[in-house]
């Protein structure tokens, strides 16, 4: 009782906090306009520019929505192909004995090298358009989810598989049904983790060279000196990115906490 | 002889997350002297724990008092230091520093507390790991570095809650002797929780007869044979037959 | 059909050679065929390159010029970061009026990828270090954070009844208690935040730059030099591999209470 009257004070200070931060903000940047040429646009400014992107083509060719579209379109068709490959891969390499000793190696290595470290050696060899973009996020999402799921397959429980062993279950048995299973919740934080790295991938890989996407949108923007639309564009990444991993955490509700 | 703890009609009523009460405890009474040992003897699952953390004042009873050198109990305090039936050392910290931990916190002097930690390692058999983090150490050695600590917080009382559950039947009796020796060698006022009757009467001078849930006190017994012990002699199994009777008996 | 091998040093090493020597020599013979010309470098020029480099400038410095100014964005950042979000975190984690006060500006932020962050910060403070000592600093200040709050939520109620027990005022609870139970998680952030630190300032760099191995990558996209680039990335996971070692060292001295020693 007394626990939950305290727990309403703090989210009220909370909602406090946040209007007085907001006001403190407009004021700071509108009223008083401490920020040298709007470095730093007020709250109103940062609404309206949101809005007004939704129809609005300039400065950098596109709708807000046209760059959403764009971006995901890339990120999930690499994504999808750096986990459909990226998954065996990890489990064979966890599995095999043989193709684990030779193969770990370089991937301990390639794991040491950020996946952004490949966009020129990319973009020489496929360009820039949508199939070079998705070769990035293919990167950075490959050698993720190997090295996760690799980890994850080689956790399971020894004892389990004895057990499996003494119930004579033929090595790809056990994996199937005794290290995989096991290995699910790594997995799911591999998927995760990977999630976030190619949606990051693809922000870099805008910078870089691209003619839509927001990644590129904030590019330019900058370029503009337009601090309220790199803002929005930052907030939209940051608001997809956050809806994403959510939608992740959902399927993996389904496959992992569903069957226990 | 004064009491120095004083449990006065003690009850506990557990909610259960559907809602539904469970009494675990009813109507607990019973003193302890000073310098005495104490055993509280019960079946799994009657309330052992929870009475004892109500005394340690880690749980709040739902009514009834605990006095202690006729002061209530309200919270916990290094007055009654608690050896856990799951142990609990902090596992950032080595033995020794586990066992200073009390009276450093309390601000004695640093070597005030370190010869004095280094006593009780001693006395519990353990010199020579000091430096050893806990979970380099086997489960019998950490539940005597966790007596350890419990000497070395210089309590009025010490409870211990089934400490040696947990350890096999041979280091089980080494350490009961080991209990008794320390016990010798340092008076303290012992309230010790077991739902095993052999090490009740090993170890008791009075031991408190617990029942089933809702768990009351049955009986008190006390127990006048001499130390040590031996659990193959005739009045020993007289009473460990009755004990085990008292327990099973519809009140 | 693995060779038995039973020393597991001299197995790891064994294998450890054949798997990257066999990379080299697919390299090697890949770089060959006649339509890789311009795409895939002799591995062999690749490995003297970086050699000469080490004492030929490329651009304004040498490699370790390169390397320097790197591992200078890096640090300053890291460093201010991991004070910053340590105290933040603590103070978000264990106090609820602290809470109350961080946990929304932080939830908005934690979800923008570092990488989103460059242009903002080219805006506020210029193309020069300010700008990449700001980028580092705000990505892996939140990632700590995110590991200290997660490491003080995960101590386990139970201690603090023990140390109240041995007689530990509630003042006392957070320096003794708390703090040395969150190190291991704190750790674990630390080097996560490391690692992204180096991602994040090998990004901004190819962004924009003048020096540095990310400039040294990008320079080489784009004068077709495809050996600079991969000679880059080689000496880019060489460093990631060398912080990721030093930071498992650390570990290994300052959390041995948390491992299982031999
Ligand atoms: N926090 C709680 N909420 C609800 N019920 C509880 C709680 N703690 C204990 N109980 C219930 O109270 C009863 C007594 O628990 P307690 O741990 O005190 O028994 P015990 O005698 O120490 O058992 P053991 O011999 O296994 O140590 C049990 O049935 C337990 O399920
Ligand atoms: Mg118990």
């Amino acid at each position: 009782m007394k626990n939950r009257l305290s727990d309403n004070k703090y989210k009220m200070i909370a909602f406090i906090n946040i209007v007085v931060v907001i006001t403190v903000w407009y004021l700071l940047s509108e009223v008083f306009q401490v920020f040298r040429n709007g470095m730093l646009p007020g709250p109103n400014v940062i609404l309206e520019t949101f809005i007004s992107k939704l129809n609005s083509k300039s400065p950098d060719g596109n709708t807000l929505l046209v760059h959403i579209v764009s971006s995901l379109t890339v990120v999930i068709t690499g994504y999808i192909i750096g986990v459909v490959i990226g998954l065996p891969t990890g489990i064979f390499m966890a599995w095999y004995r043989p193709i684990d000793y030779l193969v770990r190696p370089v991937f301990d290595f390639l794991r040491c090298i950020p996946g952004l470290a490949w966009i020129p050696v990319i973009t020489v060899w496929l360009g820039i358009d949508l199939k070079a973009k998705a070769a990035i996020i293919f990167v950075n999402v490959f050698v993720g989810t190997v090295v996760n799921v690799y980890s994850g397959i080689k956790q399971t429980d020894q004892v389990k598989i004895w057990v499996a062993q003494i119930f004579g279950a033929s090595h790809f048995e056990i994996l199937k049904r005794v290290a995989l299973p096991s290995a699910l919740p790594y997995i799911f934080t591999g998927l995760k983790v990977s999630l976030g790295m190619a949606w990051l991938g693809i922000i870099a890989a805008e910078l870089l060279a691209a003619q839509s996407g927001l990644g590129y949108m904030i590019q330019v923007a900058r370029n503009f000196g337009r601090a309220d639309l790199v803002i929005v564009g930052m907030l939209t990444i940051g608001l997809i990115g956050a809806f994403l991993t959510y939608l992740l955490e959902k399927v993996e509700h389904i496959f992992v906490k569903g069957r226990n | 002889m004064s009491s120095i703890l004083k449990i006065n009609n003690i009850n506990k009523i557990f909610i259960n997350n559907n809602g539904s009460d469970k009494a675990v405890l009813q109507n607990v009474n019973f003193e302890v002297e000073e310098n005495e040992f104490i055993v509280v003897f019960g079946p799994g699952q009657c309330g052992k724990t929870t009475l004892l953390n109500i005394i340690a004042g880690l749980e709040k009873q739902s009514s009834g008092q605990v006095f202690i050198k006729d002061k209530l109990v309200e919270k916990a305090g290094p007055d009654r230091a608690v050896v856990f039936q799951n142990i609990q050392l902090f596992p950032w910290l080595t033995a020794l520093k586990n066992v200073e931990y009390s009276m450093k916190i309390r601000g004695f002097s640093k070597e005030e507390y370190h010869s004095e930690a280094m006593k009780y390692l001693e006395l519990v058999g353990l010199k020579g790991f000091e430096n050893s983090y806990p979970i380099k150490l086997s489960g019998g050695m950490k539940q005597r570095v966790g007596i350890a600590r419990a000497y070395c917080t210089k309590p009025d009382v010490m409870l211990m809650d089934e400490p040696f559950g947990a350890l096999d039947a041979q280091t089980r009796y080494l350490m009961q002797d080991e209990v008794l020796r320390i016990c010798n060698t340092e008076k303290r006022t012992i309230v010790f929780i077991t739902n095993n009757i052999e090490e009740a009467l090993y170890l008791a001078d009075r031991i408190v007869v617990m029942s089933d849930c809702p768990s009351t006190v049955k009986e008190v017994v006390k127990i006048d044979l001499t130390h040590p012990r031996d659990r193959t002699d005739s009045e020993f199994l007289r009473l460990r037959k009755e004990i085990s009777a008292m327990v099973n008996r519809k009140r | 059909m693995a060779l038995k091998i039973r020393n597991e040093g001299v197995r790891k090493f064994f294998w450890g050679f054949l798997s990257i020597f066999l990379v080299f020599v697919l390299w090697y013979f890949a770089s060959q065929l006649d339509h890789m010309k311009n795409l895939l470098p002799n591995p062999i020029n690749v490995i003297k390159f970086i050699g000469i480099s080490v004492i030929a400038p490329i651009g304004k410095t040498t490699l370790f010029g390169h390397l320097y100014w790197s591992m200078t964005r890096v640090m300053t950042g890291y460093i201010l970061a991991s004070i910053v979000g340590i105290i933040l975190g603590f103070f978000c984690g264990w106090s609820k009026l602290g809470s109350a006060l961080i946990k929304p500006i932080y939830s908005v932020l934690r979800s923008i990828p570092s990488i989103a962050w460059i242009p903002l910060a080219i805006l506020w403070f210029g193309i020069g270090e300010n700008s990449k000592y700001f980028i580092i600093f705000i990505s892996t200040m939140l990632i700590i954070m995110t590991n200290v709050i997660d490491g003080v939520k995960d101590v386990d109620e139970s201690y603090l009844d023990v140390a109240r027990m041995l007689g530990t005022k509630e003042n006392q609870l957070f320096l003794h208690i708390v703090l040395p139970c969150a190190v291991p998680q704190i750790f674990n952030g630390l080097q996560v935040a490391l690692g992204a630190a180096w991602a994040t300032v090998i990004a901004a760099e190819m962004v924009r730059s003048s020096k540095g191995v990310g400039w040294l990558i990008l320079m080489g996209q784009t004068s077709m030099n495809m050996t600079q680039v991969f000679a880059g990335i080689i000496v880019i996971g060489l460093v990631g591999l060398t912080l990721a070692l030093i930071m498992r060292w650390l570990e290994s001295k300052l959390c041995a209470w948390n491992i299982r020693g031999k």
